[in-house]
């Protein structure tokens, strides 16, 4: 006998379509079904956010902009594409961020682990001195850029002075390489704390008892540190270099509120090339194929963490 | 519903098919012209509009600053309120550029600086003629004619010397400010160690010029540097180098200064490749390698800043800066043309206009351009001279000849900017004022040149290399053409 019905549950007859399907499942479905319609209204609120405007990115970067009269795009092909790909000062402002991102998450990720270790040794006062620590993460990053604008300014800047005080004539924000560290500085400054933080959050849950097995063995503290803590805490700090990667990507306040990419170009990394194109010289069209390019090297570094984390079953 | 990738990608290239088209952007804004201004009905003309609210978009000038302190002779007048934005430059661009798009009016009276919101967006700007010309408004006070001549092509109009698009506004210049108390003190020393006259003005050179300043390094502990400089890499930087390439002969574009006082969409070929220019760009860097070591970082306000604060004898800035330095030195701060070089001296110009949104229409055009009338007065300049918030110096002929404006020249002054009147009327003569490029595309060129120099300022090129870069560079932007 040939079995037409199945009865899965129940006992009630299931449609023959769907018993098809449920044979084949490679089969499309025909209309949105219920998981579909109740999907629905978060898929047109998300198309209304993210989907059309990315698609009118898209649309943008192949095409010149007009702005008056109403916008409207004029296709030009491939020479957006074409001008971001040979642009010698946008391949200049990717070496800067770069630069910039090895530098800034680099010390972020040094002292900011160093500080946790130390802190975490912190026994009376902890909460004091953490509060301390973590001050300049609440202070917005406008506000730290105006900060270290004048605390470096060559006419009443402190630090210029007591750079001055010890034989130093220099002014931090005027040549190329003192302007690119100082406002690398900046970010350091403002940012270390989290990475503080997530780590701290990550030493409270090292097991004691290993700790006490290995000063029982005798191990130094270094050799606890890199061969215990470390190993014990590689998935915090996964995540502490994967936020702030993101973050060091995007950065742009400080630098536009203390060197506005120069001297030299030396701070100009893509986002302040972005914006100077697409809000200076209104160049949408450009500045939409730099703004995909930059989506596109964000989500590869974001599948690169992905991945890193998932092998260390993290990203389920 | 199962979305495969198929379906997704079809779903992509139909959503971007349609925009390609224009489609959804074109919705952003509509082409559709505005409403026309109510019928004057008779009455009284300032008053027609009573009960508007309009919105004025400004650059945070001096000027702007005493009329948003002292807008209540407007609002008794007329009727009208208005709100002000005061935003930086580049902020306001933006604001503009997008209003414009919209295809609305947000603001109603837009601050038209001539090279980043007038040269590029005047095809949505009010031709002003409408109202000057038009019964039922109250007559524009002694005419067209009554602003100086330059200042209204330069700040007013584009391509088309027929349309007003702004009326002159603000009119900051540069000149050559530096601390009398100091020249007094050593200008005899300095004379006799130099070989000439020291004595600041256009018969200097900017070699002179040059020596001055080293010698006040060499000689003078009062100060920190004998000059210094805005060659942050900003705007400011052109600013400053644009005075020197002009008295050296060189020209941004074969159009030369027709360039900067008419406007054009296709200026020519650029000429900062020619050996004027860069001798012009070998001088300037001389200049800032003895210059206040702060001098790669400041802009005019930070030079403004040093000067203020008795950290540097001599710069050059915009003559606004008068009544601040007043405030900080009372009497130490005098003003004088800027030098000459091989070719002729050159004080450049950075006035703005104001002007109306193509966009605005029915009571608020009308009301828009009362306030344009009113803001740009006689009465309403001579008010802002005197403003406690600061003002700027009037762009109009007649305010100069008034009689407590000529003696203000002279301290002690109730309106310290007047001190640098003299001065001013050297530096607006047609052979004297420098007018950077009107061009649709300037803010690119800007930030070329500026970003070029200040390579070459942290030693990265030569001056020569550095000029023949750029004129390479601001050909291919100008050959891109530009469509608002």
């Amino acid at each position: 006998m040939t079995q037409t019905t199945a009865q899965p549950t129940g006992g009630q007859e299931l449609a023959p379509e769907r018993v098809q399907q449920m044979k084949d499942p490679r089969r499309p479905r025909r209309g949105l079904g219920f998981p579909g319609l109740l999907m629905a209204p978060a898929v047109i609120f998300m198309a209304g956010l993210s989907i059309i405007p990315f698609l009118t990115l898209i649309g943008m970067s192949f095409s010149r902009v007009r702005l008056l009269g109403g916008a409207a795009l004029e296709w030009r092909g491939l020479d957006n594409w074409a001008r971001a790909l040979t642009d010698p000062n946008l391949w200049t402002s990717w070496a800067s961020t770069v630069l910039y991102f090895v530098v800034t998450v680099g010390l972020e990720l040094l002292i900011g682990v160093g500080v946790a270790v130390a802190l975490h040794r912190v026994l009376r006062g902890r909460g004091l001195v953490l509060s301390l620590v973590l001050l300049p993460m609440f202070v917005a990053p406008v506000i730290v850029g105006l900060l270290g604008r004048y605390l470096v300014d060559p006419t009443f800047g402190l630090y210029t002075n007591w750079l001055q005080a010890v034989g130093i004539d220099i002014d931090p924000l005027g040549s190329p390489v003192t302007a690119f560290i100082a406002v690398a500085l900046m970010d350091v400054w403002e940012w270390t704390p989290l990475i503080t933080l997530i780590t701290l959050a990550g030493l409270s849950g090292v097991n004691p008892s290993i700790l006490e097995a290995a000063a029982l063995d005798g191990a130094s503290r270094t050799r606890t540190l890199f061969h215990i803590i470390f190993p014990s805490i590689s998935n915090v700090l996964l995540v502490a270099f994967l936020i702030r990667s993101m973050d060091a990507v995007r950065y742009f306040d400080i630098i536009t509120i203390t060197t506005n990419g120069g001297p030299a170009d030396a701070t100009k990394i893509v986002p302040l090339r972005l914006y100077e194109t697409a809000f200076r010289f209104f160049d949408l069209g450009y500045a939409a194929a730099i703004g995909l390019m930059m989506l596109a090297v964000t989500i590869a570094m974001a599948k690169v963490f992905v991945r890193l984390l998932d092998r260390k079953g993290l990203a389920q | 519903m199962t979305l495969s990738r198929r379906s997704l990608l079809r779903a992509g290239a139909l959503g971007a098919g349609a925009l390609a088209g224009g489609g959804l952007l074109g919705a952003c804004g509509s082409g559709s012209q505005p409403a026309p201004v109510p019928e004057f009905t008779g009455g009284d003309e300032w008053r027609r509009f009573a009960g508007t609210t309009i919105n004025f978009i400004s650059e945070n000038t001096a000027p702007t600053a005493a009329i948003a302190a002292n807008l209540q002779p407007f609002t008794e007048l007329t009727g009208i309120n208005v709100r002000i934005v005061n935003l930086e430059l580049s902020a306001l661009v933006q604001r503009v550029a997008l209003d414009l798009a919209s295809g609305q009016s947000q603001y109603h009276v837009i601050y038209a600086d001539p090279y980043q919101v007038l040269a590029p967006y005047s095809a949505g700007l009010a031709d002003l003629r409408e109202f000057i010309d038009a019964d039922g408004y109250p007559p524009l006070e002694g005419g067209l004619e009554d602003f100086i001549p330059t200042q209204l092509a330069a700040t007013g109009t584009f391509e088309d010397p027929d349309k007003v698009f702004a009326l002159p506004y603000d009119c900051p210049t540069m000149i050559w400010q530096y601390r009398q108390d100091l020249f007094d003190a050593h200008g005899d020393r300095m004379r006799d160690d130099l070989g000439f006259d020291v004595t600041p003005g256009m018969e200097r050179t900017w070699e002179e010029f040059f020596q001055i300043a080293q010698w006040f390094n060499a000689h003078v502990d009062e100060v920190v540097a004998g000059v210094g400089t805005q060659s942050k890499q900003h705007d400011s930087l052109m600013c400053d180098f644009s005075n020197v390439l002009w008295s050296y002969g060189g020209e941004y574009f074969e159009g030369g200064s027709e360039i900067g006082l008419r406007g054009a969409t296709d200026p020519g070929r650029s000429l900062l490749a020619s050996d004027e220019a860069k001798e012009a760009a070998a001088f300037y860097q001389r200049l800032v390698g003895i210059a206040h070591p702060g001098s790669r970082s400041w802009d005019w306000d930070g030079v403004g800043n040093a000067m203020a604060q008795g950290q540097i004898a001599m710069c050059v800035n915009w003559h606004e800066f008068a009544s601040g330095n007043e405030e900080s030195l009372p009497g130490q701060v005098s003003y004088a043309p800027l030098p000459h070089g091989p070719a002729r001296s050159s004080a450049h110009f950075g006035g703005c206009g104001i002007g109306i949104s193509g966009n605005t229409g029915g009571a608020e055009r009308g009301a828009a351009w009362l306030f344009v009338n009113w803001a740009t007065s006689p009465q309403t300049q001579l008010a802002n001279l005197a403003s406690a918030a600061g003002g700027g110096t009037p762009t109009r002929t007649s305010v100069y000849e008034l009689p407590e404006v000529q003696a203000a020249e002279q301290r002690p002054s109730e309106l310290p900017n007047m001190l640098t009147g003299p001065t001013m009327e050297v530096a607006w003569r047609d052979d004297v004022i420098g007018l950077r490029p009107k061009i649709p595309m300037w803010n690119e060129c800007d930030t070329a040149v500026f970003t070029e120099l200040s390579k070459m300022l942290a030693g990265q090129q030569q001056p020569a290399a550095t000029m023949d870069g750029l004129a390479r560079r601001i050909d291919q932007i100008v050959a891109r053409g530009w469509q608002a």
